[in-house]
């Protein structure tokens, strides 16, 4: 039966029970629902959550588990013979789960029949030749090990699938049979819903949590990996990046410091553009722009943080960078030479810093704005003018939130990709040119997981070297920036 | 309209037909006062009858506040302070205010009090404006208990000593009029003692006005004083007079504290 049936009557369980849980708790009392600690909708919400509940809990556990026993089981089953030189049990396995996966689609199109695909004396042979008439994806030969594999592997599944369905909707039955006994005068209904929500509360807010532990953790052990296959201090300290394609390891150069010069640099030039731009804005969308301004500008500055960065990537490239090369290039309007292409440092880190300017201004507006009006009104009651009010209260007071909405810029232009992938080339340089090409840490992520990559290569692996150290970086600055901000709001309180 | 009365000093600050608007709502109602140099005006009222709006258009604190609208005309020295030519910047430095509800900059003690005579350069050097700073902060009845952490942070003081420091603020830029809002409604009797003192003082030099709910503050620290009620300035007179004589119902009603 498939999942998605299962949990269709283990919902329609719950509703039933939902609608006799209340009707009983009302029945109980004569209809007179006052005289019940909670009332007939929390009682038919205690029956509908513990039927759906531990029925549901029971089915994803079941799923996870259940292909991890079955496979231990067949694996179990397969002769070290019938491993193909060159490969693994886990490829074998692989093959295996295809193997039984053929023989359901040709029992489904009715190519053979259940006894025939079960029948243990059909010549291997015959089997991969009907299989592959049924369209299923096969290696060049089932053997008899794999074949007889499979055959127990869709055995164990079926029955597998057989028990979890009549598990599931036991434990669903049971649970509306439990609940709705519980339906009685003065079971307090209301307090074990309120358990019950704050149970489901704390699993969404742990599933979060799990899945970037996961995320970490999956890094880091790749990480590892990669330092097992190149030399930590080469990759750390190393000048030079060049990765080699053609053969496996050996003659690659992975040093990270070009790349990080050239995600720092681009990001210190998008910090230029936007602190001061975003900064100035927050201030006079804040303090000097009447409502009506405010009303408009505001919204039309967000509306920059909205566009796709693959359009500020192809901004920069199609727009930015020719106009640089014609003010800067050879024969350009400042007659100097500087800038030989279009992409550049600059390119990437102006275009970056015009979609930084709604985060740095959007939140230091907030922040400027959350100063209170009674400590301006102290300042403008002393004579002091609007500039020198901003100047020497306001700002000061709001320096701390400020300084972490740029730090969050920060981490936000550590991070940027498309932009700089279009815009500021593919040449991992350490220069202090800023109109020359150089790469990033993101961009070379991209580039190494691209294409054809084996993902057991240093070439590829340093790419989660790489993800791992921008995590760090930008982590600290993350953690920095909240630590400022939250000092920050003690201030006035 | 009780007449003007000016015995009690030179006449500072001259009213004529004030209206204020918020909105709306129209809080202040023809108001016509002579409040006098050299002497203490209080305004007493309920709750919300608008004396500190009719305190804050005397130096025009009401400009920064959107909704607000100002009509009739204000003389400080028989110089109209709504006129176009005149900077409220300007008249703020010389009509000082002490503000309802205590707000310190979040920053020293000292760089406080400091604050004003700083951006309008009263101290031509350190020791000068640490002389003016100590000076002030006694007039606020706070140095004994600020002397020793002039570096500590403004906000980290206690209610009372908060509003005493914003005492001090204001008096530190030599203002000529002193506008001050309940300026002791968080003070214990000792403070507030030394508040009323340092009115007292200030009254030998400057046109001090005071808003207050108590009528023993009134009847202690003014020579004049102003009763407000829903918008409307219904008697104005010599404390005194009012006190003892109150010429309309609702001024009795209230001083003898049956409406508020
Ligand atoms: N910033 C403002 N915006 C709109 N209406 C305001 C504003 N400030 C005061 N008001 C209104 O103006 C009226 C007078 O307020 P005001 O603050 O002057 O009263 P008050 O006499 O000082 O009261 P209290 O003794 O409680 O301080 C009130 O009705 C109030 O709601
Ligand atoms: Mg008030």
């Amino acid at each position: 039966m498939p999942t998605i049936w299962l949990i269709l009557i283990v919902l329609a369980v719950a509703a039933a029970g939902y609608a006799a849980g209340r009707g009983r708790a009302l029945r109980g009392v004569g209809g007179e629902g006052r005289s019940l600690h909670s009332t007939p909708a929390y009682h038919g919400a205690n029956v509908a959550m513990k039927s759906a509940g531990p029925a549901l809990l029971l089915l994803a556990v079941w799923l996870a588990a259940q292909p991890v026993y079955v496979n231990g089981i067949v694996s179990a089953m397969i002769p070290d013979s019938a491993v193909r030189d060159g490969t693994s049990l886990e490829l074998t396995l692989a093959e295996v789960r295809r193997t039984a996966r053929g023989l359901d689609l040709a029992v489904e199109k009715g190519l053979m029949d259940e006894e025939f695909a079960r029948d243990a004396g059909v010549d291997p042979a015959d089997m991969t030749a009907r299989l592959r008439d049924s369209g299923a994806v096969v290696t060049s030969a089932v053997t008899a090990p794999v074949l007889e594999a499979a055959r127990k592997f869709r055995a164990l599944d079926a029955a597998g699938g057989r028990f979890m369905a009549a598990a599931v909707v036991a434990a669903a039955v049971l649970g509306a049979l439990w609940g709705i006994g519980q339906a009685r005068k003065g079971f307090r209904a209301r307090n074990v819903v309120e358990r019950g929500i704050e149970a489901a509360l704390i699993a969404a807010a742990s599933i979060a949590i799990l899945t970037t532990l996961g995320i970490v953790l999956s890094l880091l052990f790749n990480t590892v990996e990669f330092f097992g296959l190149y030399p930590a201090h080469e990759f750390f300290f190393g000048t030079s990046w060049a990765p080699s394609f053609s053969g496996r390891g050996g003659s690659s150069e992975l040093g990270v410091p070009p790349l990080l010069w050239g995600t720092l640099y681009i990001s210190l030039v998008a910090l230029l553009v936007a602190v001061p731009i975003g900064l100035f804005s927050a201030i006079y969308l804040s303090e000097y722009a009447g409502s009506g301004v405010r009303s408009v500008a505001k919204p039309m500055l967000e509306v920059l943080a909205g566009i796709p960065t693959i359009v500020y990537g192809l901004f920069a490239l199609l727009t930015v960078g020719p106009l640089l090369v014609d003010v800067f290039g050879e024969g350009g309007l400042l007659g100097v030479s500087w800038q030989g292409g279009g992409r550049s440092v600059m390119t990437a880190g102006l275009v970056m810093g015009v979609m930084l300017i709604p985060f740095v201004s959007s939140l230091s507006d907030d922040i400027i704005r959350a100063v209170p009006r009674a400590m301006r009104d102290g300042s403008y009651g002393l004579g002091a003018t609007r500039s020198e009010t901003i100047k020497r209260v306001v700002l000061p007071a709001a320096l701390p939130g400020i300084v972490g909405a740029v730090l969050l810029a920060a981490s936000r232009a550590i991070g940027e990709t498309m932009i700089v992938v279009l815009g500021a080339g593919a040449a991992a340089r350490l220069s202090l040119n800023p109109f020359e090409a150089m790469t990033t840490v993101t961009a070379k992520i991209v580039s190494q997981l691209t294409g054809d990559s084996d993902f057991a290569s240093p070439e590829a692996l340093v790419a989660f070297a790489l993800g791992m150290t921008l995590f760090v970086i930008t982590l600290a600055l993350n953690v920095f920036a909240l630590y400022i901000v939250r000092n920050y709001r003690e201030q006035y309180e | 309209m009780p007449e003007p009365d000016v015995e009690a000093g030179e006449v500072k600050i001259s009213a004529r037909d004030v209206q204020v608007f918020y909105g709306d709502n129209h809080a202040i109602k023809d108001v016509t006062v002579d409040i006098p140099d050299k002497a203490v005006t209080a305004f007493i009222g309920p709750s919300g009858c608008g004396k500190s709006t009719f305190l804050r258009c005397l130096n025009r604190m009401n400009d920064t506040i959107d909704s607000a609208r100002v009509e009739g005309d204000i003389l400080i020295d028989g110089e109209n302070i709504y006129d176009r030519g005149i900077d409220p910047v300007q008249l703020r430095a010389k009509v000082g205010m002490v503000f309802q509800k205590p707000n310190p900059f979040p920053k020293s003690v000292y760089e406080n009090v400091a604050y004003g005579p700083r951006i309008h350069g009263l101290a031509a050097n350190k020791a000068e404006l640490d002389e003016i700073v100590e000076k002030s902060l006694r007039g606020g009845a706070i140095w004994d208990e600020v002397k020793d952490r002039l570096d500590a942070p403004g906000t980290g003081l206690s209610g009372g000593q908060q509003q005493r420091l914003c005492i001090a603020r204001a008096i530190a830029t030599e203002p000529e009029v002193l506008l001050m809002d309940e300026p002791c409604s968080a003070l214990d009797p000792i403070a507030t003692a030394q508040v009323e003192d340092l009115i007292e003082r200030l009254r030998g030099n400057y046109s001090v006005v005071i808003v207050t709910h108590s009528m023993q503050q009134a009847a202690r620290v003014s020579q004049r004083t102003a009763f407000f009620h829903l918008g409307d300035l219904v008697e104005y007179g010599a404390t005194d007079d009012i006190f003892v004589n109150p010429g309309d119902e609702r001024t009795e009603k209230y001083i003898s504290g049956r409406i508020g």
